[in-house]
Formats: C-alpha cells, sequence, structure tokens
C-alpha cells in the first residue's frame, strides 16, 4: 500500500490514466481489429479491459487520502486548450481528472457493475453477428462514463457526457436493421442534446462568474453567481415607462399591445438561479427527468444488457452525479433546488403511474429507472446529496439486477418466440420460477430492494431521502442590500414526502406485478408458436396493445416448441452476485442505525451543504424512526396489493379496472400521451418551422435575390433589345429625333452659373462665373457697378459686408436673342452671429476644376472634404 | 543519433504507422496498408512535432535566429501558379503524367507549406516579402503570414492535394483542364490569404472565382452551367462593390497624405467620415458575406454545390467559403473597425438567426444530401462568423478554429457524399437505407464525420463551437445581447444533431430495401486513403487543439487588441464629412511592420487649405 502510495503521489496519479485507457483500447481493439479476433478474443478483450480497470478503480479508491478535509486524487494528462475570461485572464482547460470519495464510489460502480454486465453480456449477445462490435461501444461506453465522474472541470466532464449519449446512441440502434430501433437512438440523441444545450449554456455562465470551469474553483468562487441578471426584457428591448416615454404619441390600442408584452418592471434573476436551471436542463436531459424524460422508455430497443448498464446503472445516473458535484452551485439559489425536487418528485410519481399497467417487462423496469432517478433528484435537490447520491449507488446494484434478470427471461423466452415484442410481454410468460430458479430468486430479492423492504439497500436510501426531504429546509445565501433570494415555503418538503411515499407504493405495486405475472402462475408462453409473426390482416394501431393474440389459438392448448430454460453460469453470477449487493449495500449508509461508512466517506464532498441545509425546526430529529413508517407501509400496501391482485386473483382486479374506466386505463397505459403532446407541440412546431424556412428560401429568398433580379435585367434586356432592331431607318428616325432634341437645347438660353465663395468668410469676397453657350452675351444686376446691355463679362467678383445680403441677377441672352435669367442670393453671416442655419452646401476647392462649372453647388455636399495630414 | 534513438523517440509514430497498417482486414492491398500506415505515422509524427514543450522559449529564439526564408510566400503562390501553366504544354493524352505532375506540384506546396510551422508565431508578419508592383500608383506585390492565415493557408495544402486524389478517381474526361484548374486555384486561393495588398488581394479574389467556375461549369451535374453562372455573379456582384470601397479609400488615403497606396497596413490607418465608413464597410462586407456565406445571400452556395463535382465541392467548402470569413477578420474588422463594432451585434443576430439556426432547419428538410451538407455549412459558417462579431479573443480563436475545423469535417462529409454518387448516382436520402449492412466501413467513417459535424468533444467541432459560444456570453462587445445570442447559438447544437443524425439514419439503418443497394461495394483504397488524414485530422484537432490554438494566439491577440482600440478612435473621432489618420503610434509596430515608406514628409496637399476655411460653416450659400 505504502509502495502505491509512493508510486502514485495524489497529485500526479497516473493510475487514473490506466483506469481509462484500458476500456479506451479494449475499444479499439475490438472495434477495428474485432472481427479478426474471433468472439473468444473479443471477449478476452473486452472482460480484461474492464476487470483491470475495476482493479485500478479499486485500488484508486483504497489510496483515496483518509482525513478530516477528505482528499482528492488527480492526474493533468495534457493542456487542451485555453482562453480568455471576462477579465482578459487566461483560463486553462486541462485534460485533467481528479477522484475524491463521490468519484471514487462511482468509478467502482460503474467498473465492478461493467464488469458483470460485460460477463453477462458475453453470454448473452453470444449469438449475434455484431459481437465485436457491441463489446467495442460497451467498452466505450465505460471510458466516456469514467470520464464523466472523473472529470475535474466540466469541459472535461462533457466529453463524458456527450461520450455516454454518444454511445447509448450507438448501442440503442444496435440493431439497426430496425427502423423502430434507429429512430429510438435518434430520440435519445436528440432529447440529451436538448439537454447538453442547458449544459453549454451553464458552462457559459460558469466561466464569466467565477472564471473557470473547474469543480473546485467553481464550487469555492460560488458566490460570485449572487449577482442578479436582468432576463426579460432582454437586448435592447425597452421597459413599459421607458416606451411609453420614447413613444408619446402611441394611440391607446398600440400601447395596450405593447404593454401585453413589456413588463413594468425588468425581471431580475440571480445568476445562481439561471446556472442551477441550466445546469439542471442538462442532468434532466440525460437522467430522464421531465420534462425530457421521453427518450428512456424507447430506449429500451437496446440490447437488455445495455438497459442495464446504461439506462439503469450508470449512464442515467449522470445527472444527479452533476447536480452533486456542482452542488454549491445550487446551494446558492433555493428556487433551482426548489425545481430539482419539484420536477424530481413529479417525475418520480408520474413515471410509476406509468409504469402501473405496462406489458413490455422492459417497458415497466424503465418506468421504474425514471421513477427511481425522481427519488434521487428530490434527495439532491432537498440538499441530502450525500442521500441522493447513495440511492444512485444502491439502485445501480438493484435495478442492474433487475435488468438483467429481464434479460435471461427475454433470452429464456427468446427460446420459444423469436420476437422482440412478444418475448418481452409479461402477459406470455407467467410461471418462470419452476425453469429459471436462479433468475427468479435475484429477481425477487431486487424487487424487495427497490420496493423498499427494510433493510435491503433500497430500504435504506429511499428512506434517507424521503426523511430529508421532511425533515430539512435551504437556508438562502445571505445577499446583502440584493434583493433577497426565494426561500422554500414551509409545505414544500412535506408535500414532497408524502407525494414520494406515494411513488414508493406504487413502485412497489408495479415491481410485484411485474415479479408475479413473470415468475408466478402458469406459463402463458405456450400458446405462442416459436417463431409467431403479427397478424397481417387489418388492425387498428391503438388496440392491439390488449387483445391482438387472443384471436389466435384461443383454445390455450400448449403447442410444441422449446421450454423455457436458465441461463448459463456467465449470466447466472452477475445476478447473484448483484442480488447480494440489493441486499447489502444498504448497510452502507444507514443513518437511522448509525452506521454509514460511506456516508463519512462523501461527507468532506459535501461539506457546504452542512450550513446551508438545516433542519426545519426543533425536534424534528426525534421524527426520524416514526416517519419511517409510512415508507414501510408503502412497502406493505403495494407489495401486499400486487400479491392480492396478480397472486391470488390472477390478475382480475386489473381487467376488472380496465373494463370499469377504459379511458384512464389506456390513458395510462398509452404513457398519458406525452409523446403524441411533444410531436404534436414541439415536433411539429419545429417541423412546421423547417417547412416555412425551406419554402421561404426557395421562393422568397432565392426569389428576390436571384431570380427576381435576374427577371428585372432581363426586362431591361428586352426592353432594350428592341431598339436594337438593324434596320437604318430606325436608326435614322432616332438619329433624327436626337438632333432635334440637342437643337431645341442649343436654342434655348441657359442661366447657369458656379459661386466659388470659398472667400466669402474671410473676405466677403464671391466669385460667380455663368456658364458658356452658343454665343452668350451676359447683364449682371445687383453686382455694385450697373450695367444696361449685354456683354461678354462672364465672371464677376462681388464683396459682401459682413451680415449684408446681396441679390445678383444674371440675364443670359443667346445667339437667337432669346432670354433668361437667374437670380442669386449671397450672405455673409455677421461678425456675431455664426451661421445657425442647416448644413451650408460647400463647394470644396480642390474637388471641383474652378470655372468647371457644371456641376450645381447643391449637388457636391456628399463629396469628401479632406483637411490635410494630422 | 543513432537509428535507434529515433526509433526510441518516435516510438508513437512508428506505433501508430503499424497500427494502421493493420487496421484494414485480411484481403486488403499492401498500398492501403502501405497508405494508412504512413498516413497514420506522418499525423502522429505531426502531432510529437507541434507538441507545446517546455524548451519553447529557447526553440523559438534558435528558429527566430534561422530566420524566414522571404521567397517560402511566393514559392507557395507561384508554385501552382506556374505548374498550371506547365500543365498546358503537357499532352493530354499522358493522363499518368499530368496527374503526377499535380501531385507533385501539389505535393512540394504540402511540404512547403509545414515549412511555416517551423516559426514561433509571434504577433506580426512573417515571411514577408514586399516588391513594388506598380510604384506610380502605390501597388505593391505584399505577401505575408500571421496566425491567423498561417492555418488557413495549411489548410489549403492540406485538402487540395486530398481533393485532387479523390477527384481523379472519379474524372475520367478533360484531365489536363482539370489540373490547370485545379492548381490554378490553388495558387489564387493561397494568394488570397496571404495578400496585404488590396489591389493583389482583388487580383487573386477574383482569380480563383474563374477556375471554381470551370470546374463547376465543366465537370459538373445536369444544371452544372446555371449553378456556375450563379455562382459567378453572385460573388462578382459583391467584388464589383469592393473593387469601388478600395478605390475610394486609396483615395482618400491619397487625399490625406499624398500618397497613392492599396497597402491594407496604410490604409488601416485611414479613418473615413461616418457615412463613408458604413457605405465602404458594407462595400467590403457583402462582398465577404457573399462568399461566407451568410443568411440572406447564400443561396447560391447549395446550387453551386450540387452541381460541383465532388473535388470541387471539397475545396469550395473547406477552402472557398473561409476567405469570405477570413477577409471578414482581416479587411472588414481591420480596416472598417467603427461600423463593424456598432454592427456586431446585429449582425450576430443574423448569423444565429439566419446561419445557425435557419440555416440548420433548412439543412434538415433537404432530401439531397449534399444540398443538406450545403445547408450544413450556412449554419457551421454562423459560428464562425459568431466568433467573429463577438470580438472576444476567445470567440476569434473558437472562428478561426472553426474554420480550419469545417474544413476538414465538411470537406470530408463532400467526400463522403461524392462516394456514394459514384456508386448509384444519386444522392436523394429516400434511395438509400440499410446501407450500414453492405458498406460497414463506409458507415462507419460517415458516422465519425457526422459527429465531427455535430460537434461532439474530442471531435474538432466541439472545441471551435465551444470557443464560439464561450467568447459570445464573454462578448462586451454584443453587450446586452450577448445572453440571448448565446442560447441561440447554444440552441444550434441541438439542431445540428437533428439534420445530420436524420440523414444517417435514412441512409444507413433501417431495413436494406433498394435492391439497387444491396450489392454495393465498400470503400475502395483510393477513397480510404483520402479519407484518412481528414478523419485522423477530426481526431487530432479534437484532442489536441493547442498545438493549433497556440500558433494563433498572439496574432489574434494582436488582433483583438487592435480591433478594441481602432474601433473606440474610429467611433470616437469619425467626422460627419472629413476623413482622419489615425497616428501611427494607434498601431503595434509589429502590425505596420512593411508599411509603405513615406518619400516626403507628410504636408497637406494643395486644395486642403480653402476647404478647410469652407468647412468653419459660416459660409452660406442659396440660390
Amino acid at each position: 500500500m505504502e509502495a502505491l502510495k509512493a508510486q502514485f503521489p495524489a497529485t500526479n496519479f497516473t493510475l487514473l490514466a490506466v483506469v481509462l485507457a484500458l476500456p479506451l483500447i479494449g475499444a479499439f481493439v475490438n472495434g477495428v481489429f474485432g472481427k479478426r479476433l474471433g468472439k473468444a478474443g473479443v471477449r478476452l478483450m473486452a472482460l480484461s479491459a474492464l476487470g483491470g480497470s475495476f482493479i485500478a478503480a479499486l485500488a484508486t479508491f483504497l489510496l483515496l487520502p483518509k482525513g478530516e478535509g477528505g482528499g482528492t486524487l488527480a492526474w493533468t494528462a495534457w493542456r487542451w486548450f485555453s482562453l480568455n475570461g471576462r477579465m482578459g485572464q487566461t483560463i486553462p482547460i486541462d485534460v485533467a481528472f481528479s477522484v475524491d470519495a463521490m468519484s471514487a464510489t462511482m468509478m467502482l460502480v460503474v467498473t465492478g457493475v461493467g464488469f458483470l454486465i460485460h460477463l453477462y453480456s458475453s453470454e448473452y449477445m453470444i449469438k449475434d453477428p455484431g459481437y465485436h462490435r457491441f463489446f467495442a461501444y460497451l467498452n466505450l461506453f465505460c471510458f466516456a462514463m469514467l470520464t464523466l465522474v472523473m472529470a475535474d472541470n466540466m469541459a472535461v466532464l462533457f466529453v463524458g457526457w456527450e461520450g455516454v449519449g454518444l454511445c447509448s446512441y450507438l448501442l440503442i440502434g444496435f440493431w439497426f436493421g430496425e427502423e423502430k430501433n434507429a429512430t429510438a437512438g435518434k430520440k435519445a440523441f436528440i432529447v440529451n442534446r436538448i439537454g447538453d444545450f442547458g449544459l453549454l449554456v451553464a458552462m457559459a455562465i460558469l466561466l464569466y462568474y467565477t472564471g473557470s470551469l473547474r469543480f473546485a474553483e467553481i464550487n469555492a468562487n460560488a458566490r460570485n453567481l449572487l449577482d442578479p441578471v436582468t432576463i426579460w426584457p432582454f437586448g435592447n428591448l425597452p421597459i413599459e415607462s421607458q416606451w411609453d416615454a420614447a413613444n408619446p404619441s402611441a394611440n391607446a390600442l398600440y400601447k395596450a399591445i405593447v404593454h401585453l408584452f413589456l413588463p413594468e418592471k425588468g425581471i431580475q434573476v440571480y445568476a445562481s438561479t439561471l446556472v442551477g436551471l441550466a445546469m439542471f436542463l442538462g442532468a434532466a436531459g440525460k437522467s430522464a427527468q421531465i420534462p425530457l424524460y421521453v427518450w428512456l422508455p424507447d430506449a429500451m430497443a437496446g440490447p437488455t444488457p445495455v438497459s442495464a448498464l446504461i439506462h439503469a446503472a450508470t449512464m442515467v445516473t449522470a445527472g444527479v452525479y452533476l447536480v452533486a458535484r456542482t452542488s454549491a452551485v445550487f446551494l446558492m439559489s433555493p428556487a433551482a433546488m426548489a425545481t430539482v425536487a419539484v420536477l424530481g418528485c413529479a417525475t418520480a410519481i408520474f413515471a410509476a403511474s406509468i409504469g402501473l399497467f405496462q406489458h413490455d417487462l422492459k417497458k415497466v423496469l424503465a418506468y421504474s429507472t425514471v421513477s427511481q432517478l425522481g427519488f434521487m433528484f428530490i434527495g439532491v435537490g432537498v440538499g441530502a446529496f450525500a442521500a441522493g447520491f447513495f440511492h444512485v449507488f444502491t439502485h445501480a446494484f438493484f435495478k442492474a439486477c433487475l435488468f438483467l434478470g429481464a434479460g435471461s427471461v427475454i433470452h429464456a423466452m427468446h427460446a420459444r418466440i423469436h420476437d422482440t415484442d412478444k418475448s418481452q410481454d409479461i402477459r406470455n410468460m407467467g410461471g418462470l420460477k419452476k425453469y429459471m430458479p436462479i433468475t427468479r430468486w435475484t429477481f425477487l430479492l431486487s424487487c424487495f430492494a427497490i420496493a423498499g423492504a427494510p433493510p435491503l439497500a433500497g430500504f435504506w436510501s429511499k428512506d434517507e431521502i424521503l426523511w430529508r426531504a421532511f425533515s430539512t429546509k435551504i437556508v438562502a445565501p445571505e445577499v446583502g442590500r440584493l434583493e433577497p433570494l426565494w426561500t422554500w415555503p414551509s409545505w414544500l418538503g412535506q408535500t414532497i414526502y408524502w407525494v414520494g411515499v406515494v411513488a414508493a407504493t406504487m413502485t412497489a405495486f408495479y415491481m410485484f406485478r411485474a415479479y408475479f405475472l413473470t415468475f408466478h402462475g402458469e406459463f402463458r408462453g405456450w400458446k405462442v408458436v416459436a417463431g409467431w409473426k403479427e397478424p397481417k390482416h387489418a388492425h387498428g394501431h391503438d388496440d392491439h396493445g390488449h387483445d391482438d393474440h387472443h384471436d389466435h389459438h384461443d383454445d390455450g392448448t400448449p403447442l410444441e416448441g422449446p421450454k423455457p430454460h436458465e441461463s448459463p453460469l456467465a449470466m447466472t453470477l452477475p445476478l447473484m452476485v448483484l442480488a447480494a449487493f440489493a441486499v447489502f449495500a444498504g448497510f452502507l449508509m444507514a443513518e437511522p442505525i448509525h452506521f454509514e461508512p460511506l456516508g463519512h466517506i462523501l461527507a468532506p464532498v459535501f461539506t457546504r451543504a452542512h450550513d446551508a441545509v438545516v433542519l426545519r425546526g426543533e425536534g424534528v430529529e426525534k421524527l426520524m424512526w416514526p416517519m419511517m413508517g409510512p415508507g414501510v407501509a408503502a412497502f406493505l400496501a403495494g407489495t401486499g396489493a400486487a400479491m392480492v391482485v396478480y397472486l391470488n386473483k390472477g390478475g382480475a382486479p386489473e381487467e376488472a379496472f380496465k373494463k370499469a374506466a377504459p379511458g384512464l386505463y389506456k390513458l395510462i397505459y398509452d404513457k398519458w400521451r406525452i409523446d403524441e403532446l411533444y410531436d404534436a407541440v414541439v415536433v411539429g412546431m419545429v417541423d412546421a418551422l423547417a417547412d416555412i424556412f425551406t419554402t421561404a428560401d426557395k421562393w422568397l429568398i432565392d426569389g428576390v435575390l436571384a431570380k427576381l433580379t435576374a427577371a428585372i435585367v432581363a426586362f431591361f434586356g428586352t426592353v432594350l433589345r428592341t431598339f436594337q432592331t438593324g434596320r437604318v431607318q430606325v436608326y435614322g428616325a432616332a438619329m433624327a429625333i436626337g438632333l432635334a432634341g440637342v437643337g431645341f437645347f442649343l436654342v434655348r438660353p441657359h442661366a447657369d452659373a458656379t459661386v466659388d465663395d470659398s472667400k466669402l468668410r474671410s473676405a466677403g469676397e464671391v466669385v460667380i462665373s455663368a456658364a458658356p453657350g452658343p454665343g452668350y452675351e451676359y447683364r449682371w444686376e445687383g453686382t455694385g457697378t450697373e450695367q444696361k446691355d449685354f456683354g461678354p463679362l462672364r465672371e464677376v467678383r462681388i464683396n459682401v459686408n459682413p451680415g449684408e445680403t446681396k441679390d445678383v441677377k444674371l440675364h443670359v441672352r443667346n445667339a437667337f436673342a432669346q432670354e433668361a435669367t437667374h437670380s442669386f442670393a449671397i450672405t455673409r453671416p455677421g461678425r456675431g452671429f455664426p451661421s445657425s442655419a442647416a448644413p451650408v452646401p460647400v463647394v470644396p476647392g480642390g474637388v471641383v476644376p474652378a470655372g468647371g462649372g457644371s456641376i450645381p453647388a447643391k449637388d457636391i455636399p456628399g463629396l469628401i472634404n479632406p483637411r490635410g495630414a494630422q | 543519433m543513432s537509428p535507434l534513438d529515433l526509433v526510441f523517440q518516435y516510438w508513437p509514430a512508428i506505433g501508430a504507422g503499424i497500427l494502421g497498417a493493420l487496421v484494414p482486414r485480411g484481403d486488403a492491398s499492401t498500398k492501403q496498408r502501405a497508405g494508412l500506415g504512413l498516413i497514420a505515422a506522418l499525423t502522429t509524427l505531426f502531432v510529437i512535432w507541434l507538441w507545446p514543450t517546455e524548451g519553447g522559449a529557447q526553440a523559438a529564439q534558435a528558429a527566430e535566429a534561422a530566420g524566414e526564408w522571404p521567397h517560402l510566400l511566393n514559392l507557395l503562390i507561384a508554385l501552382p501558379i506556374v505548374g498550371a501553366a506547365a500543365v498546358l504544354f503537357i499532352p493530354r493524352q499522358m493522363l499518368s503524367v499530368l496527374r503526377g505532375f499535380t501531385y507533385l506540384v501539389l505535393g512540394i506546396g504540402f511540404v512547403a507549406s509545414l515549412w511555416l510551422l517551423t516559426v514561433p508565431m509571434t504577433a506580426g508578419w512573417h515571411f514577408q516579402y514586399i516588391k513594388d508592383w506598380m510604384p506610380s500608383l502605390g501597388i505593391r506585390y505584399h505577401v505575408a503570414i500571421d496566425g491567423i492565415s498561417l492555418w488557413l493557408v495549411l489548410l489549403t495544402t492540406f485538402v487540395t492535394p486530398i481533393a485532387a486524389y479523390a477527384s481523379f478517381g472519379s474524372i475520367k474526361t478533360r484531365i489536363k483542364e482539370f489540373c490547370f484548374a485545379l492548381l490554378l486555384l490553388q495558387g489564387g486561393m493561397i494568394g488570397a490569404f496571404l495578400a496585404l495588398d488590396l489591389f493583389l488581394f482583388y487580383v487573386f479574389w477574383e482569380l480563383m472565382l474563374v477556375p471554381m467556375f470551370m470546374m463547376i461549369g465543366v465537370w459538373g451535374g445536369a444544371d452544372r452551367v446555371k449553378a456556375a453562372i450563379k455562382f459567378f455573379l453572385y460573388t462578382m456582384a459583391g467584388s464589383v462593390l469592393m473593387l469601388a470601397a478600395i478605390i475610394y479609400l486609396v483615395w482618400t488615403h491619397q487625399k490625406l497624405t499624398g500618397d497613392f497606396t492599396f497597402d491594407y497596413l496604410a490604409l488601416s490607418r485611414v479613418v473615413l467620415s461616418k457615412n463613408a465608413q458604413i457605405i465602404c464597410f458594407w462595400a467590403f462586407s457583402l462582398a465577404f458575406f457573399i462568399k461566407v456565406p451568410m443568411w440572406p445571400v447564400h443561396t447560391w452556395l447549395p446550387d453551386a454545390h450540387v452541381q460541383a463535382p465532388t473535388g470541387g465541392s471539397v475545396i469550395l467548402a473547406a477552402v472557398m467559403l473561409k476567405l469570405g470569413t477570413y477577409a471578414y477578420m482581416r479587411f472588414s474588422m481591420g480596416l472598417f473597425p467603427g461600423p463593424a463594432s456598432n454592427l456586431s451585434a446585429n449582425l450576430a443576430g443574423v448569423a444565429i438567426l439566419g446561419g445557425i439556426l435557419y440555416g440548420a432547419l433548412v439543412a434538415w428538410k433537404q432530401r439531397d444530401v449534399k444540398r443538406l451538407v450545403a445547408y450544413s455549412s450556412v449554419a457551421h459558417l454562423g459560428f464562425v462568423m459568431l466568433g467573429l462579431f463577438s470580438a472576444t479573443p476567445t470567440g476569434m480563436q473558437g472562428a478561426v478554429l472553426q474554420m480550419v475545423n469545417h474544413g476538414v469535417s465538411t470537406g470530408a462529409l463532400f467526400l463522403l457524399v461524392g462516394v456514394i454518387y459514384d456508386r448509384r448516382h444519386t444522392r436523394e436520402v429516400d434511395e438509400f437505407g440499410g446501407l450500414a449492412k453492405v458498406m460497414p466501413i463506409y458507415a462507419v467513417v460517415f458516422l465519425i464525420v457526422t459527429f465531427a459535424s455535430v460537434g461532439v468533444p474530442g471531435t474538432n467541432g466541439f472545441v471551435g463551437e465551444f470557443l464560439v459560444i464561450m467568447g459570445t456570453f464573454l462578448s462586451e462587445r454584443l453587450g446586452k445581447f450577448a445572453g440571448i445570442h448565446t442560447v441561440g447559438a447554444a440552441a444550434g447544437v441541438i439542431l445540428a444533431a437533428v439534420y445530420m443524425l436524420y440523414v444517417v439514419q435514412k441512409m444507413f439503418f433501417g431495413p436494406l430495401t433498394n435492391p439497387k443497394n444491396k450489392h454495393l461495394p465498400d470503400l475502395t483504397v483510393r477513397e480510404s486513403l483520402a479519407l484518412a488524414p481528414l478523419v485522423l485530422m477530426i481526431f487530432v484537432i479534437g484532442f489536441f487543439p493547442s498545438i493549433f490554438l497556440d500558433r494563433m494566439k498572439e496574432s489574434i491577440l494582436l488582433q483583438h487588441n487592435q480591433y478594441k482600440v481602432v474601433s473606440g478612435q474610429a467611433i470616437l473621432f469619425a467626422d460627419e464629412r472629413d476623413a482622419k489618420l489615425l497616428p501611427e503610434d494607434t498601431f503595434s509596430p509589429a502590425f505596420l511592420k512593411g508599411m509603405p515608406k513615406k518619400e516626403k514628409p507628410a504636408e497637406p496637399p494643395a486644395g486642403a487649405e480653402g476647404s478647410q476655411a469652407a468647412l468653419g460653416g459660416e459660409g452660406k450659400v442659396a440660390q
């Protein structure tokens, strides 16, 4: 041990590289060379990669510095990139990893459970032609998940975060030959991306306010986030009073409409709340919480071990991990925490309700996962970070065990039914305890654990969460003279508690419903032939869930076919190990009996929560044991009800309920039709928008810019072309008309003149030069020297005194004795009164050639008037 | 150094080479193995070579002392152009000679361009070369490189050979003309990236239009002529406005100093009068926005891409579009920082709404894969432009990196689309489905490039987008809009996943129903060798972006500081009517290095005094 400590100093803990590299190498080797290695080679590579990684993770856990402040093991791989902060400071983003108690525990879960699931899959997937591909993805997933939990900063976490999403996408769509699976994978990735959007925004805000993306520094500088931000109106939009001031003459209706949108006062929230909400959006995407939970049930399209590893034990808990990891940020905003807790609570009960009547065994487990994740979010939302994380830990075992058990059942059913949907339908199961005892017992134990039977793992963790929700409150941080933060109303914690208890009852009910329907009673799969296919005749899509295969083989006589069988050892061994953990893991943090080794290890990670999360009132702590009662009662009620309904009465009450309230039953069965709602609202809207844009792009933008321009040019071309006839007569006529026009112009006199007033200001001298023309003679009036008759004088010089205005009149007579007149008024401003007139037209001396004379002064002001080098 | 030492020093490269050679399955040809091994080894070597080391400062000094060969840039520009001329003398029947010669010229160009990396890219100009061209008009041949153009030049020399290699697989007619066009294009593009004389820049800017016009018009699809004309007219419309603005700027400079010059550095000092600034800014920027292309002047791009041959598309997307963004950064922001700064919040809004979001949504609705990729370019370049508008060092670094990223990943995407087009002669997504079964390697490569394009961390796309988004939020320039812009830009990452995964699913997943797709061959040797460097670069940039960012950082900071200072001055001192000249000390001496020397002391030209008198505004003339 000491030797290891010397080998791996805490600040350069290269063992982490081993933990990470082994799965990555496994992924690469299996992915690129897997086909050549053969299945045995692939299995060896995958298992040894994960096994080695587990051993290294275990060593890491053991080497973790113990003591008061806790400790971290850190390893920096290389400088990824660096950016500049708000103050221009350089903020390095390193590929760095650091491990504290929480991440070390997660590493053990990921590699440990991961190893068991790899072992299980090596048998489960043995017949699949994509064996190597499967293990490459699975190893890659473990690498990404380890990156996520070991990351030292949010950018590296994001690598893992998207990496697991990517692997999830690949694995859900593993059997990509079916459109359904590929669609489910895509849906998972896109919904996750909505969450990632939140995470990106959160990172930007954190970077701005805390000046770092490292968790240690984010948590240390979390107080900087207590800065009010105006979220509405954004940008340059005014508030009501500003708008009124800017538009005094707006009519009443217009004003009323505008006032609908503009607030009286800017709406401000604290940056911490924004970060919290954005981060929760990310967490909700990854951890399947309302409103982004819809992808997880569909994700069951992937192979069952994938559901166990990714969609139950590890990846989906990343959101909880993130919230716990950035707990200091969330503690700066009770509103964000309330959002987390309330949405977690809502998810817990909502998903549990959907789970009640599902027929697909994996769907039941999927909704149960969503619901359990809701419990975890209640935990981190009420400030019980350790408890929430503990539920992540225990849930990993029993839910992985349940999924693998379901996989074992499906494996057995597959021997008989070669149809994915049918082999997962619990209505086709029943009585399997006879054929697969190990699966049955491990499944049962895990059911007890998840239902919260004392003293199994699920009991301790769920109870801890609910107790914390009941007993604690969150103290808002002090903000000095700023507007105080929103605080929790006193009833919120208790409401969450009671809703949680109801959800726990439902959990017990649907889990045991699934258990009894699967393992007890008679095997109903006899009715289904091997290779059974969906009837091809017209069948409403909606009702095939209820009564489809009843119209086939209604007689119920068993058909010949292989029997279900227990799975081989490679599959049952993981089940037994996981079941053992599901039974005993709870004692790692059993607060009521004061035995919590894990709690002690985790305590230094959440020191900040100690001050911010306090007991609700005096004497509440005495209620700890009594408040355990409702939790146990929930287990008993749920389990008992399930037993009565499905074991004793063979499911008759469910049928009765279905008949009594067909609408409600169907609504629940159809998952409250949330998917349809999203399709209609969100997807439909984006789709419509895209359609509009596409049409506009083609007809409006391209139409105006390209087609219309081209049309205009073509139009002029056509018009002008008609003049180019090539007939001499037409040209001759045009020439005649043109000459006539020129002649007319020459016959008429034009009294134009250029005024050079550049010396007007200094010397009061203005030079007026008249434009020349054929036979022009000029007569000036008002120049001072009176002129009686027309003469050749083209240019006159006039002196104007300050404040004086002179009217000058120019008469022009041309060779045809026609006359024209033009008058000028020349004003020289007075000494004491600078001209206040509107912009004065200026003739820049250097620009216009003197005496050029053809540009009237008023056309020139746009021209530049340089002043020379400065 | 003994050979054994070399082995020990470069074991990662050797390992990578062996690994690369092992990647293809059993029956692969030696050529493919050797090629992939070589590409892998060279890429690793590249990373090792450029890895930031502790002794960086010493190495930098050593390199500085070694000096910069002044003709390197001339070589880079002239080699392809001279090569293009030389191609004309090779008989058209000698196909392999033509191809070999083209490879040779492009190869030498690439190796020579690697030389640029040996010099530490400190702020200011490097490899500067100045020669008088038309002294009476102050037109000079002035080329130089800095940390910004460095990567774009390298991108050009890197992508063009790949495009050439891939093209020779599918283009069978008029090889000679193709070689000519390709080399001329390369010369034009590199010249435009390096020119610091506005006249020279304009010449190259227009020069590269011609070969691209030929490429689309000669080797393109069914509607090629129309698309080529559209491409040409759009770009030309912008360019002539730019030319007018250049001339106005030069004329103003002449008015102020008495000297004619087209030099970018000298012209940077001119602050035009308020209206003239805005008009000239738009004249320049419109030309660049069309090239980028930014909404709403983007519609030439899908048409051009759909009709262009694969190689043309690759170069068009990977390099030519970057000229728009690069030129905006260099010239619009450099010459007219005032309007660029004032308008940045609005323009950023256009980049987000019109580029990132609109481009993505329209891409989603396209049924032609190539069209879809073209619209995705609009979205990606929206990110680049957003980074530039944000005008933070972070955002600008992200923008430049994203230019390179887009070149790599979209270039690869166009190559991939070309692969399937060569087999099926269609690009309609509805024609495909389930291709992953028959073309697994193709599917894997497509998926990797897709995720690079979507911006999954670990690939190049992420780093660029991340920097741009962070830079946007940190931007002072965007003011109150920074927050909403960040949200909009980040929302773009969702849509990127939507349209890219849509096309992946449609093409590769689901049942293999279309009988025409049942026996498609997987990637050929040529195709895989063309794609390998791009795929490797995706990961190299994704994992080791600091190799790239370190070398551009100082130039970006210089440009950023200058932009900040000069835009402030330009806004403060811009007159209603007069142009002004900023004092030289406004700029860093590193920036002004190479500015044309004054022949005579600056004296106001003759007419200036009189006009100043008139400026007093006391004279009033009424008719």
